[in-house]
Order: C-alpha cells, then sequence, then structure tokens
C-alpha cells in the first residue's frame, strides 16, 4: 500500500508519558500548564466519581455519583520518540478526588498549594498518598509573595518529611520547569530506591 | 450468569485484542497517542461523523484526550470510539508502558528533555 506516500509521517506514534498537577480552585494549575505547554491548554469534559456519603454516613454503602468536571491539559515534546502530557486535574470538590483514570500510568504529581487557602489541597494529597503515587508539593508564590516558612507549610499540610516541597511562580515557564523536574527527580528516587 | 440485559457496556473486547494483557475494566488511557492508518484513510467516506472526524484529525498524530478537546466531545465518548476505530484498524495507537513510574529510563529521559526547555 505504497500508493499514498506520506514523507513526514513518522512510523509510529511518539509514547505518552504523564504528570497529574493537582490542586484546589483557582490555585494556579492552568497558568502552570499555559505556561509551559507547546499548545495552548485544551479542556476537555471528563466523569470523576464522588463518594459523597462515605464519611457521613459510616455503615452504610457509599452512594456514589458521577460529576461531570472540565479538565485542563497541555504537552511538551521531550523528544521524537517521547511526548509529555500535563493533566490538571479538578480536586476542589472534597470528596470528588476520585479518579484513578488520571493517576494510572502517571510519572508523579505537582500539587499545587496557595498558602491562603491551604486546606483546598488536602483532598489531593490524600488521594495521591493513598494511591501510592509520588507527589511533590509545590506552593504557588504569586509573584514572590510567601506568608509562611516552608517548614511551616509542611506542618500545616501535615505531609511526611519524604515528600519535596518547593516554591515555584505558576506564571513563570522556567520555574514551571523546575517544578516537573521536582516531581520526575522524586519519581526516580523513589523507583531506584524500589529496585535496589 | 444469567445477565438477559443486552450488551450495553461501554467497554468492548478492543481490549483484549490489542495486544496485551488486560484486565477487563481496563480503559483507554487519555493520553494514549492516536494515529489514522491507511485503511483508516481508505475507509475514511465511509464512516460516520465523529468516526470520520476522528480518521482526518488523526493524520497527525495526537492523544485520545486531544482528540476530545478538539471535537468537543466527553471524553469517555472519544475513547469508547478512537478504541472502535483501533478494533477495526483504522487508528494505530501508542499507548504508555505498564508502569513508567518505576521506568527509570524514561523518567531519565524526560528529565533530559524538561531540562533542555530555556
Amino acid at each position: 500500500m505504497d500508493s499514498k506516500p506520506s514523507a513526514e509521517r513518522p512510523q509510529r506514534p511518539p509514547a505518552p508519558v504523564k504528570i497529574v498537577i493537582a490542586g484546589g480552585f483557582g490555585v494556579g494549575k492552568t497558568t502552570a500548564v499555559a505556561s509551559i505547554s507547546e499548545i495552548s491548554p485544551l479542556t476537555t469534559e471528563a466523569a470523576i466519581t464522588s463518594v459523597g456519603a462515605e464519611i457521613d454516613r459510616v455503615g452504610e454503602v457509599p452512594a456514589k455519583t458521577t460529576t461531570t468536571v472540565a479538565m485542563d491539559f497541555g504537552c511538551i515534546t521531550i523528544d521524537e520518540e517521547v511526548k509529555l502530557y500535563l493533566f490538571g486535574t479538578p480536586g476542589q470538590d472534597r470528596f470528588g478526588f476520585m479518579w484513578g483514570d488520571l493517576v494510572r500510568g502517571a510519572l508523579g504529581a505537582l500539587v499545587i498549594v496557595d498558602t491562603r487557602r491551604m486546606d483546598d489541597c488536602y483532598p489531593a494529597v490524600d488521594y495521591f498518598e493513598k494511591a501510592g503515587l509520588p507527589f511533590v508539593v509545590g506552593v504557588n508564590m504569586f509573584g514572590g509573595e510567601l506568608a509562611h516558612e516552608p517548614d511551616d507549610i509542611r506542618w500545616a499540610l501535615a505531609i511526611a518529611d519524604e515528600v519535596p516541597l518547593i516554591m515555584f511562580d505558576a506564571r513563570e515557564k522556567l520555574s514551571v520547569r523546575d517544578a516537573l523536574l521536582a516531581v520526575l527527580r522524586n519519581t526516580f528516587a523513589k523507583a531506584r530506591a524500589a529496585a535496589s | 450468569m444469567s445477565d438477559s440485559r443486552p450488551d450495553v457496556s461501554l467497554l468492548r473486547p478492543y481490549l483484549l485484542t490489542a495486544g496485551r494483557a488486560k484486565p477487563v475494566d481496563d480503559t483507554l488511557e487519555i493520553e494514549a497517542q492516536v494515529m489514522s492508518s491507511s485503511l483508516g484513510a481508505a475507509a475514511h467516506s465511509d464512516l460516520a461523523f465523529e468516526r470520520r472526524e476522528i480518521i482526518a484529525l488523526c493524520r497527525k498524530t495526537m492523544s485520545v484526550a486531544e482528540i476530545a478537546a478538539s471535537l468537543k466531545l466527553h471524553i469517555g465518548v472519544a475513547r469508547v470510539l478512537v478504541a472502535d476505530l483501533a478494533e477495526l484498524g483504522y487508528v494505530v495507537l501508542r499507548r504508555p508502558g505498564a508502569t513508567p513510574a518505576q521506568d527509570l529510563s524514561m523518567i531519565e529521559r524526560v528529565i533530559r528533555g524538561l531540562e533542555a526547555i530555556r
């Protein structure tokens, strides 16, 4: 079937990898994706499963509801064979972060924190801990202001010492790049420790 | 198994034929790469609306998520349509590895790629 030569077509598609970017509403997820993505962030509708009754009604079967949410994403070409996707997850709902689909196969996650609303990132931290996905907490500095010391933030979020905590600016491309590198180095260290 | 209902599952048997053993409740990854095949290009004019659009769109390789966004489809719908097209051989898929977070050489490769960003 060589009747239609297509000179530019690669032999096969690139291998996709992904990093999940989570955090509360308005914390800078889409901004971070936009700062570094090669394409303008795209939005798609996706379903998340909420387990709303789990905590309020102990002992009963939790009622699961499926909610449709908007998810933003972008991508970065790593090399000719590898493409990195960044998925900004809607994680603002206390019980809504039940999205195994998104986490399955991820290289790691960046949980973005706004120090003015630290509670908002609890569901994501909690979820990644349970899912066993390596994650890094990134405090979005919104222009250099930092109302709390890193140790105070760590304490307030009750995150383990081995979870890296970094400061970054979601509006700056290189700052976002460094945050993603922190995610990857954390995953790498964990994978190497597990392999030895 | 006395299930009298017609087969209304969104999960299609493509999962069993995709070349590697997958649990039946698995679904196509949203980052999976989709590329139209020459078979798909040949069948293009016979296909229904969304499927035809996917074949046209995926002359340029893209992810399931990008297809959903471009065609304004719910991601679950895009997933099923792509899976159908893959089963027919109209698109070629490249799915992520089984456990990328344990793949040291892949992680290093992505690190190098990001470090090159200026």
